[in-house]
């Protein structure tokens, strides 16, 4: 019996597309967004971050295609990286902030030259989170879709991928209930 | 001309207002923390907005509330030292001053930065990060930093100045300086002009001496560094004798007649503790010389502080301390003319 890979291409490609995207795209937002105290802000991306749009996408979509699962990945991956982001650049020392202004430096370039350098590895570490969380996500997915059928060598492997993935999970939020403590 | 004259209400209660012309010279802004200097300098700077009023920098106008105009940080001629470290840490230090000077020309940008480094002798450190600089060399590159746009007027936020350096910006440097200063030996020694900022409120500006001598409010006198204060009641006033007598809770003053004042009005005597002399109980009776009970003695690096009920503080000498001996009651002589009645 030959093994099928393809799940796993599937979903590599899906995780790192969501991954790379959410990258992209969050940052300059969540800098918009860092200098304003809005809980909406905080509440919508915390309500987002925890959807597991994928598998959701996987119930309800007509036809669960990988643009399909990129599209719903993002769903919750733009939001977390944003709020992990937003987090991060709220911690820039507003000093250099008024000195970039004084040089006559816009919001763009103190982005780009000050907010990123500094503390753009949150984004980086939010989307290294966001693709082991998406992998999980369409080994459920595809699970759902009837895409894995025992027991090929890629169910096998994504089954693996989705323990760490879970590990990883549990670790993250494990990690923000003790943030939460310690900011008590 | 150089004035300011700004209005801002900070939620929930407090509230900024201030009106001044700035000298050509260093001016020093003293007081308290959460008196409202960052924020005055921020707002003169433009990296905050008065909700009222008007900012000329040599009669050019940089903000006008009535008129809208708000001109950005850039735009306003002024060189603002941070109260923190402010120089970006992920640069080397010429990095940080080549970033100030983005908006040159290359060449001119080269010959500033170059001037720069050369002024404020950052040659052997303009290579390094911030963190890898000493405290001295990264001051030192703040202020050149600020100054490399050529400012008309520098604004330095308590940024932790020690006394060589007035003398160093000043020789890159002429037009005039208003620096927010904790240290008021250095204000003194550096300022042409002090103005004392209690509570988002100007309570007394004007040369150093004049503010450190004549405190016009009891906040003044407290920021002028006088640690005896009292509020009491005139007890009486006689101008043939020019005498006036002074009652406070435990104790009553005899100091010269105060004009302009009727018997029974509320004042402050003022007095440093330097001026204050403690004495052995069998000193013979003088004048404002009254009984004082020893709360606690405190040891300095150079001198003796002294601390009575009342509460009157007495700081001495180690010598003078030594003279007095050991002593079971106290009085303390508080000099007429070292009283500041307020």
């Amino acid at each position: 019996m030959t093994a099928d890979w393809s799940p796993l291409w599937l979903s590599l490609r899906v995780a790192l597309l969501v991954s790379a995207l959410a990258l992209v795209a969050a940052p300059w937002p969540a800098w918009l967004l860092a200098r304003r105290n809005w809980p909406v802000v905080t509440l919508l991306t915390g309500f987002l971050s925890s959807v597991p749009a994928v598998i959701v996408a996987s119930l309800a979509a007509p036809a669960f295609t990988w643009p399909v699962a990129v599209a719903a990945g993002l769903v919750r991956a733009v939001p977390y990286t944003l709020a992990a982001s937003r987090t991060a650049f709220q911690s820039l020392n507003p000093s250099y902030v008024k000195a970039a202004r004084m040089a006559g430096a816009a919001d763009w370039r103190i982005f780009w030259t000050l907010a990123l350098p500094l503390h753009g590895r949150a984004a980086l570490a939010a989307a290294a989170d966001v693709f082991p969380e998406t992998m999980l996500e369409m080994a459920v997915a595809l699970w759902i879709v009837g895409r894995l059928s025992a027991p090929p060598a890629g169910a096998i492997l994504l089954t693996a991928l989705a323990g760490g993935a879970l590990a990883l999970w549990v670790r993250r939020g494990a990690g923000a209930i003790l943030e939460r403590q310690a900011g008590r | 001309m150089t004035s300011i004259r700004v209005k801002k209400r900070v939620p929930p209660e407090f509230a900024l207002e201030a009106d001044f012309n700035l000298g050509t010279g260093i001016t020093a802004l003293i007081g308290p923390a959460g008196a409202g200097k960052t924020l005055l300098l921020e707002m003169i700077a433009g990296l905050a907005t008065p909700d009222d009023g008007r900012i000329l920098l040599n009669d050019a106008i940089l903000f006008d509330g009535q008129a809208r105009v708000n001109l950005a940080p850039v735009r306003r001629g002024c060189g603002y030292v941070s109260q923190a470290d402010s120089l970006f840490p992920h640069r080397t230090l010429r990095q940080n001053l080549e970033f100030a000077a983005r908006r040159f020309p290359r060449l001119e940008r080269h010959r500033r930065v170059a001037e720069a480094i050369e002024h404020f002798n950052l040659a052997d450190v303009a290579a390094v990060r911030p963190a890898d600089a000493s405290h001295a060399e990264r001051l030192r590159c703040s202020i050149a930093r600020a100054l490399i746009g050529g400012p008309e007027l520098l604004l330095a936020d308590d940024a932790g100045f020690h006394s060589v350096l007035p003398g160093l910006i000043r020789a890159h440097f002429r037009g005039p300086i208003l620096m927010a200063a904790r240290d008021m030996d250095l204000a003194c020694a550096a300022a042409s002009e002090l103005i004392l900022l209690h509570a988002g409120r100007i309570v007394q500006r004007g040369a150093p001496r004049q503010v450190l001598d004549q405190p016009a409010t009891a906040e003044a006198a407290r920021l002028a560094g006088y640690e005896n204060l009292w509020q009491g009641t005139i007890a009486s006033l006689d101008r043939a004798a020019n005498l006036s007598r002074l009652e406070f809770g435990g104790f009553a003053l005899t100091v010269p007649y105060l004009p302009g004042h009727l018997r029974g009005d509320r004042v402050w005597a003022a007095i440093r503790a330097a001026a204050v002399r403690p004495r052995t109980a069998d000193t013979p009776p003088a004048p404002n010389v009254i009984p004082a009970e020893l709360v606690r003695v405190v040891e300095r690096v150079q001198s003796v502080r002294m601390e009575f009920a009342g509460p009157i503080v007495a700081e001495l000498s180690r010598s003078q301390f030594a003279a007095l001996g050991d002593n079971k009651s106290w009085l303390v002589e508080l000099p007429g003319e070292s009283l500041r009645v307020i």
